[in-house]
């Protein structure tokens, strides 16, 4: 390999080896650390603000923003204990919390962004204060427990080592079908027009799945928030690459009018992102109350900034039109990481602070200079 | 004779490609009005931004001389330091601060406490607006409030308070109505009396006739013919000097047959965005036909874009009327719907309207026909037969690209506009609009739109082309529509279409039925 070529791939894929480094390091400065049960749990932290940043991926990708996501964590738990608390089942209560908190909130953030124009920074700036208000008032300042134990699982279950065996069986089944096509297609235009290069991300699934096999495949298997989370991602990586609503998004944040001249619906496609941001986050607050057995209202505070930090790790530009989800799972990984090592290490808390802050100036400021170039 | 204040020599401007400004030389003399006219994109801005310091020293050669004096201007303030101003068509004032505070913006009279000193600045104003004999003015009005041709007043107010002996004007009366254009001319005389020497660029010329007193005219960035007093010209001849350029042989010529009407627009009106009451397009009607080539020529600023965009669906809420299209009346709220109906546009400023530059060949060719690459259900992209359609048209149109992956931003302008011609044709327009289609591309490329837009025409596809070079739309239009000032003012066969007539036309020189 060329040393150009070398720089290229550092470049493009930076905030990835710095995870794999990371990780590497941690498991050397600390033996707990690659344990399955501790990998395990770093997966489980990593869900929550995990599955807001697939949404907030969107958001951002169409040059917006979403602060009212940590507040809609908090609503979703306390109107889902609550349903319960007044002798709904979970199964009806999951939904029903789902779709009243993350649906409403979201419509009524993307109506305004969309119809009027107004600011996103502003519009959910204001259901923040709302939503934690809300949150406070139904819960009447304190916390709910849970009424219905079945709702446990969701949040704290386990799906057990043989089946999660064969989920992940039929995911590097989906790997090798998706590398196969990609190198017939390769193969195919071979004449002409060069096309894409094999992604990192490709080479490095492999050590991913090995991994998950390792953490997973023994022990309690698969915690249950982590099977949705990954199917939540997976949905949004397929909906953003492989959709035409994904280019819609990539479009709106490429060249909002031209998209407009294109015959974008832009107002339908804004409306659907944040209604699909806050449907996220509601999920969280759900996943979240099943873990915690119980919700408090101020469950969810500063959730905004970890998923937007999460997703300016990963790469996505705040000013729009350029970014992916594999992105932003790297970036709450490395987040998520860093937490659960920086606490194995004894980091005092206050640290861990200025250290996260840190990382995130520095995401972006490499963002910015990979740019000028 | 008066004194030569402002000499400019060999001026040369180069720009990616083109040579802006090719060995200019002009003169001005104190206490005259000196006009610049020429076709857009003659290079009178250009050669203004040269003289004003806004494009500084060393993106230009020759030599400009004040009062015989050698100068080289690094920013506007060198300019304004040697007495030279500009007054462009946009304004540089802040609407939400007085008048007052806008002439003497970072310039303020202060007290012994740094404090800005209101009763001498707005004193100071007042004198200033006496002087200029702009009585109902006030200095503590804002800006905001004004009509435009009150803030053209404070523009020139401000010029001058920094002592301008030398005025630009670049088109000043474009947004004024006609009291207004009588005010500023009385202002005009007056600072011609003082002994101001102004360089005034204009497209009107009635106006040009009454106001200036000699003439230079540019043409593809040379002056052409020397300086001459008004009064020895003809306006004819003026025209006549703006268009004179050979058509070279880059039009394909083939005969057209044209075919049934497909497009008619009935009595379409569009309201002005910023002034209330008034209209940006006043009704208007006419027709496009199957394998036709339509021209509208016109002034920038005539409406042409303004015309075509309320067809395409990007002002729902200010445009009145009636589009047909094939005969059926149908419903433009938004590009979506024109597109549906088989139009298609090619807008004006392909970077700020068309392109999605850091986005692929293939992005920018497929995003407005989304529906002809992926399934109906979920819509799931087919990169195989993206990446079919992205290269037949990378093919057919002779793309230059390194690959379909490669990020539009790269390519040369020509290209781009491929990629842009290549995404509405995926569409299957009926009728295809472009405006400007050749902006800022090479010859080369150029003619190989040309071919192409004479290729879809034969297979019965309405061409509409907006362009403000005369020479492409008396070479390509099997009809030309002219016009000026929001309305269609006239309407030309290829055969008995001029430049002169249709720049007499567009100019408002001349008026329907003369």
């Amino acid at each position: 390999m060329h040393q150009n070529q070398v720089l290229e791939f550092v470049k493009t894929n930076a905030t990835l080896i710095a995870l794999v480094l990371l990780t590497v390091a941690l498991a050397i400065a600390d033996p707990t650390f690659h344990t399955a049960r501790n990998l395990s749990n770093v997966a489980r932290q990593v869900t929550v603000v995990g599955i807001i940043g697939v949404g907030m991926t969107m958001v951002i990708l169409i040059a917006g923003i979403d602060l009212s996501v940590g507040s809609v964590v908090g609503v979703a738990a306390v109107v889902v204990t609550l349903l319960m608390q007044y002798g709904l089942p979970a199964w009806i209560a999951v939904p029903a919390a789902l779709f009243s908190v993350g649906g409403l909130i979201g419509l009524w953030n993307g109506f305004w962004i969309a119809h009027y124009n107004i600011p996103p920074f502003i519009i959910t700036l204001g259901m923040l204060t709302i939503g934690r208000g809300i949150a406070l008032t139904l819960s009447g300042g304190s916390s709910i427990p849970v009424a219905d134990p079945s709702f446990a699982t969701l949040g704290g279950g386990y799906i057990s080592p043989s089946p999660t065996m064969v989920l992940l069986a039929i995911a590097v089944a989906i790997y090798l079908i998706t590398l196969l096509r990609f190198l017939g297609d390769r193969k195919k235009s071979a004449g002409g027009v060069k096309t894409k290069r094999l992604s990192a991300g490709f080479v490095i699934a492999p050590a991913g799945f090995a991994l998950a096999v390792y953490v997973f495949g023994g022990g309690d298997g698969l915690p249950v928030p982590v099977a949705i989370f990954v199917v939540i991602a997976a949905a949004g990586i397929f909906v953003l690459g492989y959709t035409r609503f994904g280019r819609r998004l990539y479009a709106i944040g490429g060249n909002e009018e031209a998209a407009r001249l294109s015959g974008i619906p832009i107002y339908q496609t804004k409306l659907i992102v944040y209604v699909i941001v806050s449907l996220l986050a509601a999920l969280s607050g759900i996943l979240l109350a099943s873990r915690l057995n119980g919700a408090s209202p101020n469950l969810g505070t500063m959730f905004e900034l970890d998923a937007i930090a999460a997703v300016v790790i990963g790469g996505t530009s705040l000013a729009g039109g350029s970014g992916t989800i594999g992105g932003t799972i790297i970036g709450a990984l490395i987040i998520g990481v860093l937490n659960n090592g920086m606490s194995l290490l004894g980091v005092s808390s206050f640290y861990q602070l200025i250290i996260k802050g840190l990382i995130i100036s520095l995401a972006v400021w490499f963002d910015v200079l990979q740019k000028k170039r | 004779m008066s004194e030569v204040v402002l000499r400019m020599e060999h001026i040369t401007r180069e720009f990616p490609g083109v040579r802006a400004l090719d060995n200019v030389n002009f003169e001005a003399r104190s206490g005259e009005v000196l006009a610049l006219v020429g076709e857009n994109g003659a290079g009178k801005s250009t050669l203004m931004k040269v003289l004003s310091g806004i494009s500084p020293f060393p993106t230009y050669q020759g030599d400009i001389f004040i009062r015989e004096e050698s100068k080289r201007f690094y920013n506007t303030r060198d300019a304004e330091a040697a007495g030279v101003a500009i007054i462009s068509q946009e304004f540089n004032l802040i609407g939400e601060l007085t008048v007052a505070e806008n002439i003497f913006l970072d310039r303020q009279p202060t007290n012994r406490l740094g404090a800005i000193d209101w009763r001498r600045l707005n004193s100071d104003t007042r004198c200033l607006l006496d002087e200029l004999g702009i009585p109902d003015l006030e200095p503590t009005d804002h800006v905001r409030s004004l009509t435009v041709g009150k803030q053209q007043m404070v523009e020139i107010a401000k010029a001058l308070s920094k002592r301008a002996s030398i005025l630009v004007l670049d088109e000043p009366t474009s947004a004024l109505t006609d009291r207004e254009v009588a005010d500023l001319f009385r202002i005009i005389r007056k600072l011609k009396r003082d002994g101001v020497c102004m360089c005034y660029i204009s497209h009107k010329m009635e106006e040009i006739k009454q106001i200036a007193d000699r003439v230079v005219v540019l043409r593809d960035g040379r002056t052409i013919g020397e300086v001459t007093a008004i009064g020895d010209i003809a306006l004819e001849q003026i025209i006549a000097r703006m268009v004179g350029r050979d058509i070279r042989d880059m039009f394909p010529g083939t005969a057209r047959r044209r075919g049934e009407m497909i497009l008619q627009v009935r009595n379409l009106e569009v309201d002005h965005p910023d002034l209330p009451g008034e209209k940006r397009i006043k009704t208007t009607s006419f027709a496009a036909y199957r394998g036709e080539i339509l021209g509208i020529s016109g002034l920038m600023g005539s409406g042409r874009t303004e015309l075509v965009s309320a067809i395409f669906g990007a002002w729902p809420n200010a445009t009145r009327g009636d589009v047909l299209v094939e005969g059926a009346r149908i419903e433009i709220r938004s590009p979506r719907d024109a597109i549906d109906h088989g139009i298609a546009l090619l807008t004006e400023d392909r970077k700020a309207f068309g392109l999605f530059l850091d986005k692929s060949v293939a992005f920018n060719t497929t995003i407005a026909a989304l529906q002809n690459i992926s399934a109906p259900w979920m819509g799931v992209i087919d990169a195989g037969l993206e990446r079919a359609v992205t290269e037949r048209f990378v093919r057919e149109l002779g793309v230059k690209t390194p690959g379909i992956d490669t990020a539009v931003a790269t390519l040369s302008g020509g290209n781009q506009q491929k990629i842009i011609l290549g995404r509405w044709l995926n569409t299957n327009p009926k009728i295809f609009i472009l405006d400007e289609p050749t902006r800022g591309i090479d010859i080369g490329a150029k003619v190989e739109i040309y071919k192409l837009l004479d290729r879809l025409a034969a297979d019965g596809v309405a061409i509409i082309i907006i362009s403000s070079e005369l020479p492409e739309i008396l070479g390509m239009s099997d009809r030309i529509l002219v016009m000026n000032e929001g309305a269609i003012v006239s309407e030309f066969t290829r055969d008995n279409a001029t430049r002169e007539t249709i720049m007499e036309f567009a100019t408002g020189t001349r008026r329907m039925g003369e």
